[in-house]
């Protein structure tokens, strides 16, 4: 029977002394998304997707893949796999040990497919780790994980530190190659350009709190951003935009629920790109804040 | 059974230096050491322990290798392989030593932790996995050493006793059991279940202390102070003492006079109460040791 929620959380809450890493966290994610947690340092990203692998103890209920996190992780992790920008793969390992290891404890590994994959990359099963470059570890890391059925794979700042062709490649190869409609993934980055084309949904988060969440399909409809010709400046003002920016010194604006007809005639009009979106939300919610 | 198979291989893969190469190389060099001076090349003598073939010279000495029976021949010869396959097994204790206090440390420190715990093993399965290492595998690792010492040297000096006319080739392979490669085997494995609570203790301060030396020494310089200030009695350092050295010395009193053990004798070990003591010691820093690795989870500042 297919699962319809990967991710079932309710009152989510991580406390650490006098401050909440998250603030009572609320979500459903469905099985099968593709789904962004995009928000600034300490928004409480990979806090919630730590207790997701069921790494920390938190207050409120949580529920992945129809376990316990906290009291089921051995067994969520047959199913689960993730990579984060701090896991450190053992340097001293050989790529074939890292495939054998692998191999001999997770039921869900196919070994003939990880060196097929392997086998497309520049990395040899006979290297150290330790020779390998970052770019190229991370790319063995997630040759290991595509090579495992796993039905949601969690990916923390998974690309931190690589250059624009490695992160490219990564993306690329993970939705070509391992996104089967099936398989649910969560993201946290703060690249966001480069995940937006991959994404089904997005969160964006702030000091521990979801402050947005929706499909990539319904923010397109939600919201629009005008690039306003010289004469239609103050006719797109008049329309109530929810954030005005400046591009190379023309005006931008950001309206939230509008007809697309009272905006096609006053120039160029587009969904806004998730960073720009994510900047102008974070910004009336500090607004909101401060009122 | 097949994860518990791969933790243990992939131990063995980290820390080949110092539990498969470390002894062999030590079982290579007394074995050199042995051939050199059966054939001549070399005596070592200290105050301590020497090995010569200068005793073969003594009338006494001829005498009492003509008349022995074979009880005594064995004994002897028991005693002597004992005392050689020392090195091997301090090698390998100190290599125990050095993994007990840096495993689970280091792959903090390096953070291959979080690698190793986003795969589905369970914390007791990896803690469990390097006990059975230690207390079941590395036994095994260390016998073919031993076994290979052994017949280097009952070979070295059969020859020197043939070719010398001392006593015939086959007077030392008739004493010698191949059994007691059974015995040595036991022996070792009662010997890491004796020593498993300094191993246990050793992990724990590894799971728990930035500093794990710090972290090893220090709780324990403070109890064994306090206890000799408060009630002037000296148990824990003697506890240390004990684990430290061969498992004998928890035999009961009336066994003290074995000096060669049987593998029938270890059932006396298990009947102590000392023996039941490190177990139920070690099964609780066990605990403590999965609980602070599942508390180890350091990510980012997030």
């Amino acid at each position: 029977m297919e699962r319809e929620f990967a991710v079932k959380a309710k009152g989510v809450i991580k406390s650490y002394d006098n401050s909440r890493a998250l603030d009572g966290i609320d979500l459903e994610v469905r099985s099968g998304q593709v789904l962004g947690l995009i928000g600034p340092n300490g928004a409480g990203k990979s806090t919630f997707l730590q207790a997701v692998l069921g790494l920390l103890n938190t207050e409120g209920e949580l529920e992945v893949l129809g376990l316990d996190p906290r009291k089921e992780r051995h067994k969520l992790l047959q199913k689960v796999c993730s990579i984060t920008d701090v896991a450190v793969l053992p340097k001293w390992m050989t790529v074939e040990q890292v495939l054998q290891y692998v191999d001999g404890v997770h039921p869900r590994f196919n070994l003939e497919k990880a060196r097929s994959i392997l086998s497309l990359t520049d990395i040899k099963n006979h290297s150290k780790i330790k020779t390998l470059s970052r770019g190229l570890v991370v790319q063995l890391h997630l040759s290991i994980v595509m090579a495992i059925d796993a039905e949601l794979l969690v990916l923390d700042e998974p690309t931190l530190g690589l250059d624009l062709v490695y992160r490219k490649e990564f993306y690329s190869q993970l939705i070509e190659d391992y996104y089967d409609g099936n398989k649910t993934i969560l993201i946290s980055t703060h690249q966001v350009e480069e995940i937006e084309g991959v994404l089904s949904e997005a969160i964006f988060m702030n000091q521990g709190r979801i402050v947005m969440k929706d499909s990539i399909e319904a923010i397109n409809e939600r919201f629009l951003e005008l690039r306003p010709n010289q004469d239609s400046l103050e006719r797109a003002r008049s329309l109530n935009p929810i954030h005005v920016r400046k591009e190379l010194g023309r005006e931008v604006f950001l309206f939230e629920d509008i007809e697309i007809d009272k905006l096609s005639g006053l120039g160029e009009v587009r969904p806004p790109v998730i960073a720009d979106l994510f900047m102008a939300i974070m910004e009336r919610t500090k607004l909101e804040g401060q009122q | 059974m097949k994860t518990l198979a791969t933790l243990i291989r992939r131990e063995l893969q980290e820390h080949k230096v110092g539990f498969i190469y470390a002894p062999f190389i030590v079982t290579c060099v007394l074995s050199l050491m042995i051939i050199s001076v059966y054939f001549g090349l070399t005596d070592i003598q200290t105050p301590e322990f020497s090995l010569t073939t200068e005793i073969y010279e003594d009338e006494q000495a001829l005498e009492w290798m003509a008349t022995a029976d074979s009880n005594q021949i064995t004994s002897v010869i028991r005693s002597g392989l004992v005392v050689l396959a020392l090195p091997i097994i301090l090698t390998v204790a100190i290599a125990i030593l050095a993994f007990s206090l840096s495993t689970f440390a280091d792959e903090r420190k390096d953070r291959t932790l979080i690698f190793w715990r986003s795969l589905p093993v369970s914390d007791l399965t990896t803690v469990m996995s390097k006990i059975l290492l230690i207390t079941l595998i590395l036994p095994l690792i260390v016998l073919p050493n031993i076994i290979l010492l052994h017949l280097i040297s009952l070979l070295s000096a059969s020859i020197f006793f043939a070719t010398n006319d001392i006593v015939p080739f086959g007077w030392i392979w008739n004493a010698y059991s191949f059994t007691d490669w059974f015995r040595i085997i036991f022996i070792l494995w009662t010997q890491s279940l004796w020593s498993l609570p300094l191993v246990a203790w050793l992990m724990f301060a590894g799971a728990f202390a930035k500093r794990p030396i710090m972290g090893a020494l220090v709780p324990i310089a403070v109890v064994v102070v306090l206890e000799g200030v408060i009630l002037k009695t000296n148990y824990v350092l003697a506890f240390i003492e004990d684990r430290l050295g061969f498992w004998t010395s928890g035999l009961p009193e009336q066994n003290e006079d074995l000096r060669v053990v049987d593998v029938s004798d270890i059932y006396l070990m298990f009947l102590t109460q000392d023996f039941w003591i490190g177990i139920t010691l070690s099964a609780l820093l066990i605990g403590g040791i999965v609980y602070f690795r599942s508390k180890n989870n350091d990510y980012s500042s997030e």
